[in-house]
């Protein structure tokens, strides 16, 4: 995709995303934009644009299981949903009892209407298992998100799971994290333009409190956070892998603490309210960090690995 | 030549000729141990032909895109072969003699520069003069008017030039409008170090290292094609090194960095708690890393550099300083007690880490920079 083809296509996305109806899922608008077929087709810039988008209007959409379903080599359609790994883990979330296939894990809304659900399943038997919706039941998460449409789910199924390659699950660990990382990244775009337009208009003693360099040095603070991230994303797309994926979600993770501390201390009382939108993005990011391990999980995960291979890799040349 | 050969075929080379590169003194060594590795380094690349690459060919390089010299400088630097602080203040001097000098006078200095024969300062900041650096007051005054004059008188004083007592030129910033004239009264020269009325006093920092000094002019007379660039067109030439400061230098130190976490891996026992300091450290770094390398990029194509490398520098100082934090509190009295080479070179570096956020224009002038210029939280409404 040359960048007048990407830019055209981020605005197109953006807007559609942006202007869907409050509440609503935006599956329906995405799917009518070619989504399936542009993440076959250009998996970095449909997966960094369309997650970006939901990231930076606060909206959802069932669009993570198409990115793990690829990336576990199916046909990604909106009959299969995938079962995620609960809060805070990266683990399969399944595992294979002689015949049977029982699961724990977080489910995106596509769940309640598909009619297939994937099961990876991980311990000495990796596998994958495609069960009916009626094997698992559900239960939608209230949380502190119910804007995000979460669902705890359980399966105990009678059946097998077909051979999963080891480094299979890897992928597609590695594939949402980096599709979450740019929901973060797009949210955090918008928290700090939120606060960025509050600190302008927003006046006290007489100027607009942007003014004041205590307020500037916070929302710079906010910029930098923010713009280490959206380079980390680029190595790892340039340099695809379970690692850089692993750093692009860390360091999601901590610009989206950053970023949330430091804008919410800027839009004070209005951002403390629901009047204001701002509650809404913030809270979304502290819940899209467990989503394959949260950023500070990831770090000690990181530090491990380099201190069991006694190598501290560079990753990327110029 | 392609980047990606440059640096296989370098690789080799200085794998192969890792004997004559290694440092020679007893470790961790002094600073005039570490200036001599330098120019003995320098020297051996500039007769190897590998200092030459990225550097224009008129003033001696062999030309090619600047991120050849820097690939040079952070694999010297991954190696520890030569202080990377000392080694990247190339990026400071060279491109200032190679865009602002007489074309014969840089053709015949930057050669000398590359190939470890001299070494040269950079004469900017003042006592009164940190971060503001508009303010500054060392003044020249000419001969006769200035556009006739055949040469100029300066007198003043600088402060935080690094290695001046070992340099045999200086390029140097000063007064030559009124005060108030601030930027657009600035003039820079290429100044001998061995004229008279210049006497150089090394300033001792807290890690015991000399590495910067007091330059003091008293009536010193400088030719008048020594400046560099215009009559009160010093402001550009000063400005015109950030951009190498803020690529080169920074991917320099970078390489570095990484090798200084690999020496914390190497000798940290495996917990989490090691984990969590490592892996953070390690996060910073990446993330310093993927920042920087498209800056590179950005320069490389012919992109200016501005206030978004304002970014770049905040998270280098933090990222130093992630390392060295890390490096303290997993090596136990490392810094504190330890009299061994390698504690010598943590209480050094640990120390000298703490200055990332200071010099190279504050932290918190680059958030202002940050605030002002990329979120414009200065504009009236």
């Amino acid at each position: 995709m040359d960048p007048a083809e990407r830019a055209l296509l981020e605005t197109t996305v953006g807007d559609a995303v942006a202007n869907a109806e409050p509440g609503v899922p935006a599956d329906n608008v995405l799917a009518r934009l070619g989504w399936r077929e542009m993440l076959a087709a250009e998996p970095r810039d449909a997966t960094a644009i369309v997650f970006e988008a939901l990231g930076a209007a606060g909206a959802t959409a069932s669009v993570l299981d198409d990115v793990v379903a690829a990336a576990l080599g199916l046909q990604p359609s909106e009959d299969v949903a995938v079962l995620f790994p609960p809060f805070a883990s990266w683990e399969p979330p399944g595992r294979q009892d002689g015949s049977r296939v029982c699961a724990t894990g977080l489910a995106t809304g596509r769940v309640a209407a598909g009619t297939e659900l994937l099961v990876a399943c991980g311990g000495t038997d990796p596998g994958l298992a495609s069960v009916p919706r009626s094997a698992a039941r559900i239960a939608p998460v209230r949380g502190l998100d119910p804007d995000g449409r979460s669902y705890l789910v359980e399966v105990d199924h009678e059946g097998a799971a077909a051979p999963l390659a080891p480094d299979a699950w890897l992928a597609a660990v590695a594939a949402g994290r980096r599709a979450i990382a740019h929901q973060i990244a797009g949210a955090c775009h918008t928290m700090l333009e939120l606060a960025r337009t509050h600190a302008r208009e927003r006046e006290q003693f007489g100027r607009p409190v942007a003014r004041f360099q205590a307020v500037q040095h916070r929302l710079a603070d906010a910029l930098v956070a923010i713009e280490a991230l959206d380079a980390t994303l680029v190595v790892a797309w340039d340099e695809p892998g379970p690692t850089t994926a692993a750093l692009a979600k860390a360091v999601a993770g901590r610009t989206a603490r950053a970023v949330g501390a430091q804008c919410q201390q800027i839009l004070a009382g209005t951002g403390f309210t629901t009047e204001h939108p701002f509650h809404r993005f913030l809270k979304r990011t502290m819940t899209l960090d467990g989503i394959f391990g949260t950023g500070d999980q990831l770090t000690v995960a990181l530090g491990r690995e380099l201190l069991a291979a006694r190598r501290v890799p560079t990753l990327i040349e110029l | 030549m392609d980047i990606a050969d440059f640096r296989s075929q370098l690789h080799a080379w200085l794998d192969a000729n890792h004997e004559q590169l290694a440092p020679r003194y007893e470790p961790p060594g002094t600073l005039d141990d570490h200036v001599a590795q330098m120019q003995r380094v320098k020297s051996v690349l500039y007769d190897a032909g590998w200092m030459q690459w990225g550097w224009p060919e008129r003033v001696g390089g062999r030309g090619g895109s600047p991120m050849l010299r820097t690939e040079l400088g952070a694999s010297i630097a991954a190696r520890d072969l030569a202080d990377p602080g000392l080694f990247s203040l190339l990026e400071v001097l060279a491109p200032t003699l190679s865009d602002f000098a007489p074309p014969a006078l840089a053709a015949d200095v930057v050669p000398r520069l590359l190939s470890g024969e001299e070494i040269w300062c950079q004469g900017f900041s003042e006592p009164a003069t940190g971060s503001d650096l508009a303010s500054l007051a060392c003044r020249a005054v000419p001969d006769r008017e200035p556009e006739t004059a055949s040469r100029w008188i300066v007198t003043g004083q600088k402060v935080w030039t690094s290695l001046a007592q070992y340099s045999q030129r200086c390029v140097l910033l000063t007064r030559t409008g009124t005060t108030e004239s601030r930027h657009r009264g600035i003039t820079a020269f290429f100044v001998d170090m061995d004229t008279p009325g210049i006497s150089v006093v090394p300033l001792e920092m807290l890690n015991g290292v000399p590495e910067f000094a007091e330059v003091f002019f008293d009536d010193v007379v400088v030719p008048a094609d020594r400046m560099l660039g215009e009559l009160n067109g010093g402001w550009a030439v000063a400005m015109s090194i950030l951009p190498y400061e803020r690529s080169s230098c920074f991917w320099q130190r970078i390489a570095f960095l990484y090798r200084r976490l690999q020496m914390v891996v190497d000798a940290v026992p495996e917990s989490d708690g090691a984990a969590a300091i490592v892996g953070d450290a390690f996060v910073h770094l990446h993330a310093l890393r993927a920042r920087s390398r498209a800056t590179q990029y950005r320069l490389a194509a012919g992109g200016t550099l501005g206030a978004e490398t304002s970014i770049d520098k905040v998270l280098v100082a933090t990222a130093e300083q992630a390392v060295y934090d890390a490096a303290r509190r997993l090596l136990p009295g490392a810094v504190e007690l330890d009299d061994s080479a390698a504690g010598e070179m943590w209480r050094n570096e640990y120390l000298f880490s703490r200055a990332a956020t200071i010099y190279g224009g504050t932290s918190e002038v680059q958030r202002n920079v940050i605030a002002r210029r990329l979120l414009d939280l200065d504009a009236p409404e």
